[in-house]
């Protein structure tokens, strides 16, 4: 069994501070979902804990079966075991698919995987996934709808084998049937040697894939943490109640768009 | 050192002033630096040029009408070495070039190709210049039929204290004629690329098109690079587009392969090699794959 355990952290991006002291203890065989209103912090976890350069870990610790995880880097924390299914994935022009799998496989493999087994493990889980079969000719994420590009995380954790495996809004882009093929990808992996971490809004995906642990993130904290009931509880009445348990929440700051053909000066006009 | 290998069933090899060892079809002749293709069914060929130190070399390609033509061209230049080449297309030649520029630790060598093409001709070019070395390149096109067509891609690397600078341009001299440019560059170490993209439309050329981009990678602080898109138009009816930067690699892009195990450097090398590789589409070939593959290895990191 394995532990991931985070302590006391604090993370700032820039000057802002937006996670304010998390303490949270995962152990392989459990599944954890992380809920909480946007802008709270739930994402800031999960790429912290994956080492995002842009999140600045002041204080605190996140070990791995007491190896420091903050000291690793973003390719050592992977090697590890840790994944993180990304809510943006990146589109990377130029590189493929199949090139971009075959060495994210083979960076944990002593022995590179041989063309053949690449291409049998490969073809099998694009099926299990209901992938375009074309998939390993195409650049990595360019083109691909929203449902693609998180069906194509999950294809990579399944290939990767993970041991804490951390999914941002994973459900996010993704129809009825697609949330399907992806909770049950999820569900297969579920083992004594497999641990989850789901951020997500919608309590359908934690229907599908049950977690064993549920926590509330609100204002870079964990505010509250039980089972099952939580979601239901959060499903039904909203996060209103906790605001009534004298508890402090963070509104979501109206996002302006920055059309690209406005001029910077008038931004800062309107700042002022 | 002969950095090539052949395995087209036609080749021919230059020594200096000198054709040392050829394989050509009935359709296809040399003499004095001249090569003139007649061929009615479409051919390959290797083409070689090994220059020594000061040689001044230049060499005229003739391709008949009709005449359809895939070349693989190798340059192993010297210190001081001059390559001039001249390609004259006839109407509805149809001709692809992969240029490769193996030179080794070189300090300047000075290449220049004028490419005319003639009514309806077709020429799609790409040129890899990640030799170990500094050159100073010009690659002029000159549209002179309707309806001709040039098209080029550049994948350069300047690395260490190399000197790059490559000029293409594309001319339009007739109506109705189309040129493209997609000029991408790596610079890393002291580094130093220069690239100029010129289209020029001139009066009464009506329904041309003119399109560039000319796109700089920097690893690191001490490079110099500088992507200069020029267009020269002086009649109103036609298209036109430019796009020129120089930037770092995308952060977000080398997190999200690290993010999946791979180191930096291998992360870098597979952007690099993504990013660089669309010069090889210009003709399909397996052995140009394996060795640009093996050459874009010392991008490293």
């Amino acid at each position: 069994m394995s532990t991931l355990m985070i302590k006391d952290l604090h993370v700032n991006v820039g000057e802002k501070e937006i996670l304010k002291g998390i303490d949270l203890e995962i152990k392989t065989g459990e599944i954890h979902a992380i809920m909480g209103p946007n802008g709270n912090g739930k994402s800031t976890l999960l790429s912290a804990i994956m080492g995002h350069p842009k999140y600045e870990v002041t204080s605190g610790s996140i070990t791995l079966n007491d190896q420091d995880v903050l000291s690793m880097s973003v390719d050592e924390r992977s090697r590890v075991g840790l994944f993180l299914g990304m809510q943006y994935p990146q589109e990377i022009p130029g590189v493929t698919n199949s090139d971009f799998l075959k060495a994210a496989m083979n960076a944990r493999l002593e022995k590179p995987i041989s063309l053949f087994k690449f291409i049998r493990t490969l073809d099998k889980n694009i099926e299990e996934l209901n992938m375009d079969e074309n998939l390993a000719h195409r650049y990595l994420n360019e083109g691909f709808s929203g449902g693609e590009k998180k069906r194509n995380e999950i294809l990579q954790m399944k290939l990767l084998k993970p041991q804490f495996a951390l999914l941002d809004e994973i459900d996010s882009g993704l129809d009825v049937d697609a949330l399907h093929v992806v909770s049950d990808a999820i569900n297969s992996m579920r083992s004594d040697d497999f641990a989850c971490v789901m951020v997500s809004h919608y309590e359908r995906l934690f229907e599908l894939v049950k977690p064993t642990h549920v926590h509330v993130l609100v204002n870079g904290k964990i505010v509250m943490s039980g089972g099952y009931e939580l979601v239901e509880k959060i499903d039904q009445e909203g996060y209103e109640w906790i605001k009534e348990l004298g508890i402090e929440m963070l509104e979501e700051e109206e996002k302006k768009p920055i059309i690209l053909e406005s001029c910077g000066k008038k931004e800062s006009f309107k700042n002022e | 050192m002969n950095n090539f290998e052949l395995n087209s069933s036609y080749f021919i090899v230059f020594k200096n002033q000198e054709c040392i060892q050829s394989s050509l079809p009935n359709e296809v002749h040399y003499d004095q630096h001249h090569l003139v293709f007649q061929n009615k069914e479409p051919i390959e060929i290797q083409t070689v040029f090994l220059l020594d130190n000061d040689v001044d070399f230049s060499i005229t390609y003739t391709f008949e009408q009709n005449t359809q033509v895939h070349i693989i061209e190798t340059r192993i230049l010297q210190n001081q070495a001059s390559f001039h080449k001249i390609m004259n297309l006839k109407e509805q030649a149809i001709v692809h070039v992969f240029h490769e520029n193996n030179s080794q630790h070189l300090e300047n060598a000075n290449v220049k190709e004028e490419v005319y093409l003639q009514r309806n001709a077709v020429c799609h070019s790409g040129y890899a210049e990640l030799s170990d070395s500094s050159v100073h390149g010009e690659y002029l096109y000159y549209l002179d039929g309707e309806n001709a067509d040039a098209k080029v891609r550049m994948a350069i690397l300047s690395k260490e204290k190399e000197k790059k600078y490559f000029k293409v341009l594309i001319q339009h001299n007739q109506p109705h004629t189309y040129g493209q440019m997609d000029n991408y560059g790596v610079v890393k170490d002291q580094g130093q690329l220069t690239i100029d993209g010129i289209g020029t439309i001139t009066k009464g050329q009506h329904g041309s098109s003119s399109h560039q981009t000319n796109k700089i990678m920097v690893f690191d602080p001490d490079c110099i690079a500088s992507a200069n898109p020029y267009l020269f138009i002086d009649e109103f009816d036609v298209k036109a587009s430019h796009a020129a930067g120089v930037g770092k690699m995308d952060e977000e892009h080398l997190y999200y392969l690290q993010s999946r195990g791979l180191t930096k450097k291998q992360a870098m090398q597979l952007i690099t090699y993504g990013y660089l590789k669309p010069v090889i589409e210009v003709i399909d070939n397996e052995m140009l794959k394996e060795h640009f593959e093996k050459v874009l290895s010392k991008v490293g990191a």
